[in-house]
């Protein structure tokens, strides 16, 4: 017997749909170039944004949303192979891929922050460090995506093969942010609706996420100016 | 003495090698770009970061700078064995660019129309129009690099 759970609270739901989009953007301005460069940029603060809202989310948010249930601990992995665990919400192995998914993004947005690209477009936080380093960091940026390109075709398989193997739909839960599962574990599961997203939480969130966003898109830059091109001339010299 | 005279002219002639024609070349084009760079970053400020700093004449000069350096004749800097060496520093030319003549004349062509383009629109001193054709300049960087230049 099956019974219908909320897993997916809408936050996640809108962070998880939000993040496709804008990194399918962010590619396609990245390697269109000329003028939407910019556009590049405001895109991967954006996803900035994104991703600070998701680690704040991962402890505030609800049940499923949180790190600690559905962390990918050894036992939990263990027995996940075995065919062993038993559960509502991520499975180990897609946890992994939850974590490794945020740490490249980090990485991505990181050195995206101080890249350049030699041409007429620079990170926010170029300023902060040598042009040397940035170009590193650029080098980075170009590598990472590779990386993030790689996880998302997984991810993408993945769910195919749940979907055909397992005759099990993991985009229709991610969409309406309902489960079908057993009754017997569904009675393990706090409904994340409607005691599940606390507006307290959910504000705190959004108010820290946006601040980040604030201070990297040009707050800091105004505490502690180091445009280092401050010193040129507005107007032609004389020779 | 005869050691150290020996060394002298052991590294003299090394000297001689490092700034030899191919490096030449390597060091003249890194220098030309780095130019543009300093001079598509001006028109950036004063026309897409900040528009309200929009100085006619100064927009002016770095677009006549940048085309005439698009009109300079780059292309005699990319010599045979142009793609092994160090200039400033060492090249980051693709070695496909010797079997890429055409697309590579292509984009070159790109970018020099886009630079005349921009000069001429700079003269004028319309800041939408500048706005536009500045775009289409650092799309033709883009292409440029994209095609031969190696990632960092
Ligand atoms: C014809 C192709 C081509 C076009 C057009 C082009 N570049 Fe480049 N650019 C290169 C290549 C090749 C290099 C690497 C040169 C080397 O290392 O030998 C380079 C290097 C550079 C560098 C690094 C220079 C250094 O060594 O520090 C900058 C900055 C740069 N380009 C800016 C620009 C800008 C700005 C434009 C447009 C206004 C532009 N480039 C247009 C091919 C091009
Ligand atoms: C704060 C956020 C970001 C900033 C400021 C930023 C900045 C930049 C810059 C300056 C470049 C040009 C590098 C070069 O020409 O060599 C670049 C390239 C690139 N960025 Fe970002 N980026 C950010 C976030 C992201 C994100 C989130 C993604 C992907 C999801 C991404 C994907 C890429 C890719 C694929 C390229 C390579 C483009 C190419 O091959 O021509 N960036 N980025």
């Amino acid at each position: 017997m099956k019974v219908t759970v909320h897993i997916w609270d809408l936050p996640l739901r809108l962070f998880h749909w939000l993040l496709v989009v804008s990194i399918a953007a962010a590619y396609i301005t990245a390697k269109l170039g000329g003028e939407l460069i910019d556009w590049h940029g405001r895109i991967g603060i954006f996803i900035l944004g994104l991703l600070i809202f998701r680690i704040v989310w991962g402890f505030l948010g609800s049940t499923h949303a949180r790190f600690v249930s559905f962390f990918p601990t050894i036992p939990r992995l263990v027995a996940y192979l075995k065919g062993r665990w038993q559960g509502v919400g991520h499975n180990p192995l897609g946890a992994l891929s939850v974590f490794a998914l945020l740490g490249v993004l980090a990485i991505q947005v990181g050195t995206g922050l101080f890249a350049n690209d030699d041409i007429a477009y620079e990170g926010p936080l170029f300023g902060f460090i040598d042009k040397s380093l940035s170009d590193q960091l650029t080098g980075w940026h170009n590598t990472a995506f590779n990386f993030l390109l790689g996880l998302v075709v997984l991810h993408v398989i993945a769910i195919v093969f749940y979907r055909w193997a397992k005759k099990t739909n993991l985009v229709v839960p991610m969409l309406t942010g309902k489960k079908q599962v057993p009754k017997v574990l569904a009675e393990t599961v706090i409904s994340t609706r409607p005691s599940g997203v606390g507006a307290l939480r959910l504000i705190l969130s959004l108010i820290i996420s946006c601040s980040v966003v604030w201070g990297v898109s040009g707050g800091i830059s105004t505490l502690y100016p180091v445009d280092r091109y401050q010193q040129t001339a507005q107007a032609t010299p004389g020779f | 003495m005869k050691k150290i005279a020996l060394t002298v002219l052991l590294t003299a002639s090394a000297t001689a090698a490092i700034s030899g024609p191919v490096e030449e070349q390597i060091r003249f084009r890194q220098s030309a770009y780095s130019f543009l760079g300093w001079n598509t970053g001006k028109i950036k400020k004063q026309v897409v970061d900040n528009p309200e700093s929009f100085n006619k004449d100064y927009v002016a000069a770095a677009a006549n700078a940048i085309a005439a350096v698009a009109n300079s004749g780059l292309g005699e800097l990319y010599g045979p064995g142009t793609d092994q060496g160090i200039g400033w520093k060492q090249t980051r030319l693709k070695p496909e660019f010797f079997q890429k003549k055409d697309e590579v004349t292509a984009a070159a062509n790109k970018f020099n129309e886009a630079a005349n383009g921009l000069a001429k629109v700079a003269a004028a001193g319309d800041k939408v129009a500048i706005k536009e054709a500045f775009g289409k300049v650092t799309e033709s960087c883009k292409g440029c690099h994209d095609l031969v230049r190696i990632k960092e």
